[in-house]
């Protein structure tokens, strides 16, 4: 049904998930908004998995969660990161880069 | 604030109610639901239906059914583990918390503790001896079938009697309750062929169906077989013991040959380890009768054994014994009228006076358990009545009650864990101690340990003393009204005078308690002393003592007089020996050889055996009644020129002369007695006094002494008569034995002293456990009363200090104290008093010449319970009639 090259490389979602909270508490309909917003739709996720990672990542302990209003005045359930989150979420993106440039370095050779 | 966008952190360890798994499926739902609703917002405001954009909404969110799953599942492990942390943080509080309160008050914390050691300790160790000795079956024992065989002859003495064997081969013949009977002789081999100097083994000389009827099989190896109880060949079967200790288990002995008596037995078999019967033996052969041995009908030596056949009862058995004994009585009337069958049931045989014992101090230490734990009980009731206005306080301050409850509960739980923890350390030191000081023939001894199932049991029932008591008051505090609690003062609230009232009626069932406990001991002390009060006949002191078995490497009797003369003149030869006298059977040995029998008196018409008078005839030296200091009533005793070639001879005891000879003079009447020899006809020439000759409440019994000179029995007891204490001789005796003849076996190297030691061990035994129970029955109760007036003097404080400043003396207030503690003393004494005279009857067998309502025991007893009651008040007392009555009055 998605096209396969939207699809999220496997085990990026956790890290997409932290970088989101870095800077704020938000609720998991937010966390959906940003990452399509700063990927300009061109990563489409799908909303179930979101909160299956954020629950799995709570029970981690990477983030911590607590109910509030959202700003239409409903009840949310917001998310924020923990600082076990904040450490996780530097070995995760220090992985991605070196994943990254692995992967350049096969596809681009002459780049250094 | 709330209604600011945003969530609401948790703030510290502020708590909140924790959702249950209802709330968190419906929190899952709920973010669900907040998610759909916002993307349906966001597709409506870029133009979609409502339809179009649910139906996208829900297409971009995936498998809602496993995302909810697995949300909930993740959520509800963080919710589990969240509680399981708080709650053990709360505990650690707790403990925290329980720990500085006791450390606060460390007298009632080491009251409490030590009250709690030792009624979980002393409960520990004496049921697990019991529980070890008496409550486990029999190993390798049917003890539904196995019994042991006796004979009776209620007209001549009470109790069992050894087994004659031409008794026991008519009962095998015409008993039908039983599928294989066997007898038993006692036995003794000597070790040789060994390092060093033989060893003594005991033994039993068994007939062929022992094995079968005890049940016991040898392996590895076999029985004897049916030639082999004939032919008299040499075979052997070994104890595991023996096997394991002599011969290092080798498994090859089974088919060699060992030493025995200087002659070589074939080991055929080794009975199974951790045999309980037959125990204490570590040699078995076949009997080979002696002849004319299988027609004796009169004396008895042997001990039987019978396996009754399946579905047979013990009474069933006895009836037909009953039966074989009345046949026999007719058949036999010469020897056999008035001889009755016994059958006794082998674990009964096995375990024998331990039982009451046992059972007697298994109920002391359920009393001085009530009363450890009417102690716990008490004090945890004093402590929660302390607290009551701080309770009421944190309550009115919102405390949570079960918050409080729980604190409470694990402060009652730590003082109650600190106690077991004591407790088991007095229970290990009880078992200790209890191994020690018991029997060395208790059954079982070595396998006494500490029960996990008992010390769970014993720490159980404190445990839940220490917190039904300190849950209690927590509980009335709670539900009193509050401000009615905070408005009361040390005055004390309704609640605490009630718990007044129970502490008092605690104490008063405490002083009842200890009470019988205390009879108990003290009727038992009074029993030993009026024992040892028995005159013995003999003298005790510095007597040095051994045995010999001269038969085998002495065969005639001329060498064994020959030997046993030299030996008593080696003893004589020792610096420091005074008298040197020996007997076949020494008052208070184990081994005594003498033998029961009827005789016949020359100048009076003969009678029939059964009516026949009869006696216990034991073969003297010369010197023997002298180095005894059994004293000589009338006639002479023996001399050197009573020898073989010489007139019979024999002296008798006072008994015999009373009860044969009542009203004339024994002295040169002749009688004829064929124990321990052949029948022979012999002068009496003396009366000696009466000894004591097993124990001390062991009763006179017909006595005939023969003159070693005229019989040369070949089992032989020395005694030497020392000029200082006795056990340095010892030793010495040994050395001139193994000089003599260094193949010479020796047994029972002792003294009189610890001869006769050993025959109260059971009585020391029963009377240090039931005496130390007692004790600390008796300062359980102490701690009780003066926990009780200490804590209602501090309650009366105001009222005290108003008589005194209204003018009672020091002397009033103190006799006001004592006096209230004696209206607890009274009644508690009445309730053990009756106690006493209903329970103490149980002790029954255990007493001697003492009734169990001796009335000079209960007199004392009482007498230092009421010293006890008033010292244990009379501290508080004073302490109560020293206060400045101004200073309390103006703090209140």
């Amino acid at each position: 049904m998605t096209d396969p090259t939207r699809q999220l490389v496997r085990g990026t979602l956790h890290v997409l998930i932290l970088r989101t909270l870095e800077s704020d508490a938000l609720h998991g309909y937010g966390i959906a908004s940003r990452i399509e917003e700063a990927t300009s739709g061109l990563v489409e996720l799908e909303d179930g998995a979101l909160y299956q990672a954020l629950h799995r990542m709570e029970e981690r302990g990477w983030v911590e969660s607590a109910w509030g209003h959202a700003e239409t005045g409903k009840r949310a359930r917001f998310y924020r990161l923990t600082a076990e989150g904040r450490r996780r979420l530097k070995v995760e993106t220090a992985s991605w880069w070196e994943y990254v440039e692995a992967v350049q370095r096969v596809l681009r050779p002459d780049v250094r | 604030m709330s209604d600011a966008p945003g969530p609401r952190w948790p703030r510290g360890s502020g708590r909140r109610v924790l959702p249950d798994a209802r709330r968190i499926r419906r929190d899952v739902e709920a973010e669900i639901e907040f998610h759909l609703g916002e993307r349906i917002r966001e597709l409506e405001a870029l133009g979609h239906s409502p339809q179009e954009s649910r139906a996208e909404a829900l297409r971009r969110f995936g498998d809602l059914a496993r995302t909810r799953a697995v949300c909930f599942e993740s959520d509800y492990r963080i919710h589990r583990r969240k509680k399981r942390r708080e709650l053990m943080a709360e505990l650690v509080q707790d403990i925290r918390v329980a720990v500085r309160q006791l450390r606060r008050r460390p007298g009632f914390a080491a009251i409490a503790i030590i009250t709690l050691a030792l009624g979980i300790g002393a409960n520990t160790a004496i049921f697990s001896a019991a529980d070890h000795v008496l409550l486990r079956p029999l190993v390798n024992v049917d003890a539904e079938r196995v019994v042991t065989l006796w004979e009776s002859n209620p007209a001549v003495i009470d109790g069992l009697l050894e087994v004659a064997p031409g008794n026991f081969v008519e009962w095998e013949r015409r008993a039908e309750a039983f599928t294989a009977m066997g007898l038993a002789e006692p036995y003794g081999f000597d070790l040789t062929g060994g390092d060093g100097p033989p060893a003594p083994a005991t033994a039993w000389l068994v007939t062929a169906g022992f094995f079968d009827a005890a049940g016991v099989r040898p392996n590895p190896g076999r029985g004897f077989l049916a030639e082999e109880y004939t032919s008299g060949e040499s075979v052997v079967v070994i104890s595991h013991r023996l096997w394991q200790s002599r011969y290092d288990g080798d498994p090859a002995l089974v088919g060699q040959a060992i030493e025995l008596d200087g002659s070589e037995y074939v080991v055929v078999g080794v009975l199974p380890a951790n045999l309980e019967y037959p125990a204490y033996r570590d040699v078995w052969a076949p009997k080979v009768y002696r002849p004319g041995e299988d027609q004796t009908r009169t004396s008895g030596y042997m001990v039987a054994v019978g396996r009754m056949r399946p579905g047979v009862e013990q009474a069933d058995a006895q009836r037909d014994l009953d039966r074989v004994a009345s046949a026999m009585a007719i058949d036999y009337p010469a020897t056999n009228v008035g001889t009755g069958i016994r059958l006794m049931g082998i674990e009964e045989h096995v375990l024998g006076d331990v039982r009451t014992a046992l059972l007697v101090l298994l109920g002391a230490v359920g009393l001085v358990l009530l009363v450890a734990c009417a102690n716990v009980a008490s004090l945890m009731l004093a402590r929660a009545m302390e607290r009551e206005r701080e309770l009421g306080v944190r309550v009115a301050l919102g405390a949570g009650r079960l918050r409080l409850l729980r604190q409470l509960g694990t402060e009652s739980g730590t003082l109650a864990v600190l106690g077991g923890a004591a407790g088991l350390v007095v229970a290990w030191a009880g078992v200790r101690a209890l191994v020690a000081l018991s029997p060395t023939d208790l059954p079982r001894l070595a396998a006494i340990g500490m029960d996990g199932r008992i010390v769970a049991f014993a720490a159980l029932i404190t445990l839940v003393t220490a917190l039904l008591f300190g849950l209690a008051p927590a509980l009335h505090a709670m539900r009193a009204e509050i401000r009615q609690t905070l408005a009361a003062t040390s005055h004390g609230s309704r609640g605490s005078r009630a718990s007044g009232r129970f502490r008092s009626a605690l104490v008063v069932g405490q002083i009842g308690l200890a009470l019988i406990l205390l009879i108990g001991a003290g009727l038992l002390g009074r029993s030993f002393l009026s024992l040892l009060d028995n005159e013995l006949g003999f003298e005790v002191e510095n007597r040095a003592t051994v045995q010999v078995f001269l038969w085998d490497r002495h065969p005639t009797v001329a060498q064994r007089i020959q030997q046993a003369e030299q030996i008593a003149a080696a003893f004589s030869a020792v610096p420091g020996v005074e008298g040197v006298g020996f007997t076949s059977a020494l008052p208070f040995h184990p081994t005594q050889i003498d033998a029961e029998a009827g005789f016949t008196i020359e100048s009076r018409p003969p009678l029939a055996d059964a009516q026949a008078p009869r006696a216990y005839t034991t073969i003297a030296s010369t010197d023997y009644f002298d180095v005894m200091s059994i004293r000589l009533e009338r006639g002479r005793l023996f001399t050197p020129a009573d020898r073989l070639d010489a007139p019979r001879v024999a002296v008798i005891n006072e008994t015999l002369a009373n009860r044969y000879f009542a009203g004339e003079d024994p002295v040169g009447e002749r009688i004829t007695v064929g124990a321990m020899d052949q029948p022979v006809t012999r002068e009496i020439v003396g009366v000696v006094a009466d000894v004591r000759p097993t124990a001390f409440d062991s009763d006179p019994r017909p006595e005939l002494y023969v003159p070693f000179a005229q019989n040369g029995t070949g089992g032989i007891t020395f005694v030497a008569r020392t000029r200082t204490d006795a056990a340095s001789f010892v030793p010495a005796l040994r050395d001139q034995v193994q000089t003599l003849d260094p193949e010479q076996a020796i047994y029972h190297a002792s003294t009189i002293e610890q001869l006769i030691g050993d025959t109260l061990v059971g009585r020391r035994f029963s009377l240090v456990l039931l005496g130390g129970l007692s004790v600390v029955g008796l300062l359980l109760a102490i701690v009780g009363i003066y926990g009780l007036m200490t804590f209602a003097t501090s309650q009366r404080r105001a009222e005290i200090a108003v008589r005194m400043a209204l003018g009672a003396r020091g002397g009033d207030v103190t006799g006001m104290i004592v006096g209230q503690a004696m209206r607890l003393a009274v009644p508690g004494i009445l309730i053990g008093v009756a106690g006493a005279l209903y329970l103490t009857r149980f002790l029954q067998s255990m007493l001697y010449d003492v009734r169990p309502t001796d009335f000079a025991t209960f007199a004392q007893i009482i007498a230092l319970m009421a010293l006890a009651a008033t010292a244990a008040a009379w501290v508080p007392a004073r302490r109560a009639a020293r206060t400045d009555p101004m200073k309390v009055l103006r703090q209140d």
